[in-house]
């Protein structure tokens, strides 16, 4: 399993490559949207390793073609020239009638899959290659029927999910989503997250996928418990912190990482 | 599975309306995912525009609450124009006799960043300009640097452009070294 960390914002950039060059990351993801006025060769030469891409805001689901090809065309020579070792986005609600939701919402997996199916055909046709998919950290009761609806989206499409352990850890706990029940895409993807959580300031407490401090024990036991179908040929985990940014914090998680990868099995205190 | 099943499609309206809380119990999950919700335009507003604090002191939220309902009644993007439209609105509320330049340009700041970070288009920058300060354009770049981030600068301009149409115009720059003025775009809603 290669450990990776996000690399959301240029100031960050000395923090990352003291994570390369002590050996904590074996690559870095790039938040690719953040950088689309920068020159691929000067992204190449200061990360000067592996990288993946993630795509935040190009809102596929909702965004027009128009809008999408002209993006596909911006994002296209950082594929060939960095050749990441995958391109995802995310499958979620960006907007309400037009309006946009700062924290982005779940879409109902039934009611939206034909047009969601659509969208990631164009969506990869456009980019060139094949998609992953990130899971939503489930608040409400629609978590449950994420896991055949990307199982179904997976056999339509091709694309498979850039699957966050620490979201779906998050669905279990606001709505019991079975961490199990994810066991056959953890199987078929080899791109993982993870991140830390929080939760809601007003009770009954909500799970919120905030990565904004340590990973949580019940994450690190569903990384242990699992590991083995996790770790696979070409397999990447992607650390991320997008808030907090305390260097030795995030260095603590990502030892935590690297030792679940090469230490034995331990009891593990999860049950669902 | 949970009991009364509740997704998130089903809050879609409450989440950009705090008036639309109270529908819900207190106690509720629903309640709760509103606020969220909520605490991320608060949080948007206050903490990139902590002057505003100073006109509704302490938490904001005798500015947060009816700026939401107007922009819920005007049916307001919420997309880079965010800061400019609160801005907007600010000028006609209850709130007016406290403005400041200082903080409408804080405003207009606020705005020229986030086009920087949302904008998706292979425009390299903003331009932004009000008729009440006049002679004054602020301009957001994205970052066009590895180890940079998105910048935004002040000009006061040595020759003047034409007046800017109210609330705020608009245009946006190919290259930094752009020179000819393209004609204020009217600001989208």
């Amino acid at each position: 399993m290669d450990i990776g960390f996000n690399f959301t914002l240029g100031n960050t950039l000395p923090m990352v490559q003291r994570f390369r060059d002590e050996g904590l990351i074996d690559y870095c993801e790039l938040l690719i949207d953040n950088f689309l006025q920068v020159p691929p060769h000067d992204l190449a030469e200061a990360l000067d390793c592996p990288v993946g891409f993630h795509i935040m805001f190009s809102r596929f689901i909702e965004a027009d073609r128009a809008q999408l090809r002209d993006l596909a065309s911006q994002l296209r020579p950082y594929i060939e020239q960095l050749k990441p070792r995958y391109v995802s986005d995310h499958v979620a609600c960006f907007s309400h009638q037009g309006r946009q939701l700062y924290h982005l919402a779940e879409i109902d997996y039934p009611t939206a899959y034909a047009q969601v199916r659509e969208q990631v055909l164009f969506w990869q046709e456009q980019l060139g290659m094949p998609l992953y998919l990130e899971n939503y950290p489930s608040i409400l009761d629609g978590g449950h029927d994420a896991p055949a609806f990307f199982q179904q989206l997976a056999e339509d499409t091709g694309a498979r999910m850039l699957f966050d352990a620490s979201n779906a850890v998050c669905a279990w706990r606001n709505c019991g989503v079975p961490l199990t029940d994810w066991l056959p895409h953890i199987d078929a993807t080899p791109h993982f997250h993870v991140g830390g959580y929080n939760v809601s300031v007003l009770e009954p407490r909500l799970i919120l996928d905030t990565h904004d401090s340590e990973l949580a024990d019940d994450t690190l036991d569903y990384l242990r418990q699992w590991r083995t179908r996790f770790d696979k040929p070409g397999a990447t985990l992607t650390y991320e912190r997008d808030n907090n940014l305390d260097e030795a914090s995030i260095a603590r998680d990502l030892r935590r990482l690297r030792a679940v990868f090469c230490e034995e099995p331990a009891p593990c205190a999860l049950t669902a | 599975m949970c009991a009364d099943r509740l997704i998130d499609q089903d809050l879609l309206p409450a989440l950009l309306a705090p008036a639309r809380q109270a529908d819900y119990p207190r106690d509720s999950r629903a309640f709760v995912r509103i606020d969220t919700s909520l605490r991320v335009y608060w949080h948007t507003l206050f903490d990139i525009c902590p002057s505003l604090l100073t006109l509704a002191p302490p938490d904001g939220l005798a500015l947060f609450r009816p700026w939401m309902a107007w922009a819920e009644q005007q049916q307001v993007s919420m997309n880079w124009t965010f800061y400019l439209w609160v801005a907007a609105w600010l000028e006609d509320s209850p709130f007016a006799g406290q403005l400041t330049d200082a903080i409408r340009l804080e405003l207009m700041a606020a705005s020229a960043a986030r086009w920087a970070m949302a904008d998706r288009s292979r425009a390299l920058g903003v331009a932004l300009a009000s008729p009440r300060l006049a002679d004054t354009l602020v301009l957001g770049w994205k970052n066009q640097r590895v180890d940079g981030g998105r910048e935004v600068e002040c000009l006061e301009l040595d020759a003047p452009l034409p007046p800017a149409p109210a609330p705020f115009g608009y245009f946006v720059l190919a290259q930094v070294d752009q020179d000819d003025f393209p004609g204020w775009q009217a600001l989208p809603r």
